[in-house]
């Protein structure tokens, strides 16, 4: 039951990346994709709920799950942000990402097809996995906010002004105000998943991937740092919000 | 009960004559009585804008509505051959139609304007506060609203900025979105940069900043726009804090260097810069526009965008028509 959840969710995001796409070709906002995301997010949350059940804990016990989890919160700031910002391109961005993660969750082999009941829990454990993909939600939002600037910016650098997308992309300074946000928000909730990993009783097997954890919180700071003390164009600032998610995704692999 | 049309527009009319019908807003209403009464027609409105005045009247016997309101023209102007010679007469079905590219701004001087569909629902409330309509002229204009919505929402009828001026401001809420918290320097004083900072005023940026050779030109443009003088030689100095640059002096070489931009991107903490050059020969040397966060924009290029979205505009016409016949030929009105 819970891979239908999945397997619709994802349906529904092709469906609002699809819808999507198909707007702003035509020049027209894309009002209906906060709806097909809206559906796809509640499939998420039916996943995931039926999946933590299993589980007796938070579902983030292999990397189908995280992938799912990643989604969840990525669609969820999406939510939050996009329409509050009226930034309904967002949708038209994250709505493949989304389809990508799941589309990976549902490999054979990626989701565990019988979950087993997680023994000994611990609330520093579940505290560091939950905030930790919970920022990585909100970076990866970031990272789409930034590639969103990276095609404007590149536009009107070149004065290619006459496509849909152009006319449906929200201006410049809202992108960059919405992106330096969601790092922030992805940083303070890292800092909560980092903390937290360092309490959680962990054996030698977890060092690569608090370490890498790190680095990643540390790169993310640095440049939230400099942004805030020398400033930074808006080009750069999207350029390292995607390369610095995409890196980031590594510390998976120590999962 | 039969509809017709009597008007004059920017394309039959020079302005010395079309400013002899002209109707103030404020008379619209009373036009439309005094119509009513001396034309015998049972309704009537009036549409007065600076590009057109038209009277659409409803009667039993237009021929007769038509003399009189003829008559009633024709004394306003020592020359009435000649002035009634700039008069287009329609009737029926074909002055439905009119009225639904009038509304749709098909039949304005700027192609796809918005500002006529305000113009002529403020006519039909005038005349409706008045008691001229009824029956015919109330569905007629109804509808008319109707499709000149559906005319604009299906259609690009009105997008794109088609003057220099547009697109520029267009351009400026793309990079800025809300210009509230935007400051804007001109530099040279002279009209098309008034008309670009006034427009970005209108919008709502938050202050102006004007440097010009003559100091005196500059605190007076300045103090007309609500904004500050700068000297010549100290715009460097308040470029730290500006958003957008309009530039358009007399200059014969570039008042603008990338190295001027250069020493304040730190300062600036590499924040967007919007430059509007529109000046020829260019103010502004085109490296600047290579800087990661400066849009450099030209006079040429500010001219091709104007250019295409009247082109864009244009192709647009056939399928706004399209519309306007299917829909009216849906309707099933009055008079027509």
């Amino acid at each position: 039951m819970d891979r239908w959840f999945l397997i619709a969710s994802t349906l529904l995001a092709v469906i609002g990346a699809v819808w999507g796409m198909r707007s702003v070709h035509r020049g027209h906002r894309s009002r209906w994709t906060v709806a097909w995301m809206t559906a796809a997010f509640l499939c998420q949350l039916g996943f995931l709920s039926l999946r933590g059940e299993a589980r007796a804990a938070c579902p983030l016990a292999d990397r189908g799950e995280i992938l799912v989890f990643l989604s969840w919160s990525l669609t969820l700031f999406y939510l939050l942000v996009g329409p509050a910002y009226r930034i309904s391109l967002l949708g038209v961005f994250t709505a493949p990402v989304v389809v990508v993660f799941q589309g990976i969750a549902l490999i054979p082999g990626v989701l565990s097809a019988h979950p087993t009941r997680i023994q000994g829990g611990n609330a520093w454990h579940e505290t560091h996995s939950a905030t930790s993909v919970l920022a990585y939600g909100a970076l990866a939002l970031a990272a789409v906010a930034g590639v969103m600037f990276l095609v404007l910016d590149k536009q009107l650098k070149d004065h290619h002004l006459k496509s849909g997308l152009f006319r449906n992309l929200p201006p410049v300074r809202e992108l960059l105000v919405s992106l330096e946000r969601l790092l922030r928000l992805g940083g303070v909730l890292l800092t909560i998943g980092i903390i937290a990993g360092f309490m959680m009783p962990h054996d030698q097997s977890a060092t690569g991937h608090l370490i890498a954890a790190l680095a990643v919180w540390s790169a993310y700071m640095l440049v939230l740092v400099i942004k805030k003390l020398r400033g930074l164009t808006g080009r750069r600032l999207s350029l390292l919000a995607v390369a610095l998610f995409i890196l980031s995704l590594g510390v998976f692999a120590f999962v | 009960m039969e509809l017709i049309c009597l008007g004059l527009n920017h394309k039959t009319a020079p302005v010395e004559v079309r400013e002899r019908f002209a109707v103030g807003s404020n008379k619209l209403g009373e036009s439309a009585a005094e119509l009513v009464a001396r034309t015998g027609a049972a309704e009537s409105v009036v549409i007065s804008t600076c590009n057109r005045t038209e009277f659409y009247l409803a009667a039993s016997d237009p021929r007769a509505a038509l003399a009189s309101l003829a008559a009633h023209l024709a004394a306003k102007t020592p020359d009435p051959e000649a002035a009634t010679a700039h008069f287009y007469q329609m009737e029926r079905s074909e002055a439905a139609r009119h009225l639904c590219r009038v509304v749709s701004g098909l039949d304005s001087m700027m192609l796809g304007e918005t500002e006529i569909f305000g113009q002529v629902k403020q006519a039909y409330q005038a005349a409706l506060d008045a008691g001229t309509t009824s029956g015919v002229l109330n569905r007629l204009f109804q509808r008319a609203f109707g499709i000149g919505k559906k005319v604009r929402t299906e259609t690009s009828i009105q997008e794109g900025s088609t003057s220099v001026g547009n697109v520029a401001v267009d351009l400026a809420e793309k990079i800025f979105g809300h210009l509230k918290d935007s400051e804007v320097m001109i530099l040279g004083a002279g009209e098309m940069s008034r008309i670009t900072a006034q427009s970005l005023v209108s919008r709502g940026a938050r202050s102006i900043f004007v440097s010009n050779r003559s100091f005196d030109r500059a605190e007076e443009l300045a103090s007309e726009m609500g904004g500050h003088a700068v000297r010549f030689d100290d715009w460097q100095k308040v470029l730290e804090r500006i958003d957008i640059v309009i530039s358009s002096t007399g200059a014969p070489h570039s008042i603008v260097q990338r190295s001027d931009v250069e020493k304040v991107r730190r300062a600036r903490k590499f924040r967007p810069l919007f430059f509007i050059d529109i000046a020829v020969p260019r103010d502004i040397d085109p490296g600047v526009g290579e800087i990661e966060e400066v849009y450099l924009y030209d006079i040429d290029t500010l001219e091709q965008l104007a250019t295409e979205a009247r082109e864009r505009r244009r192709k647009q016409i056939e399928e706004c028509e399209r519309i306007i016949d299917l829909e009216l030929a849906k309707l099933n009105l009055p008079g027509l």
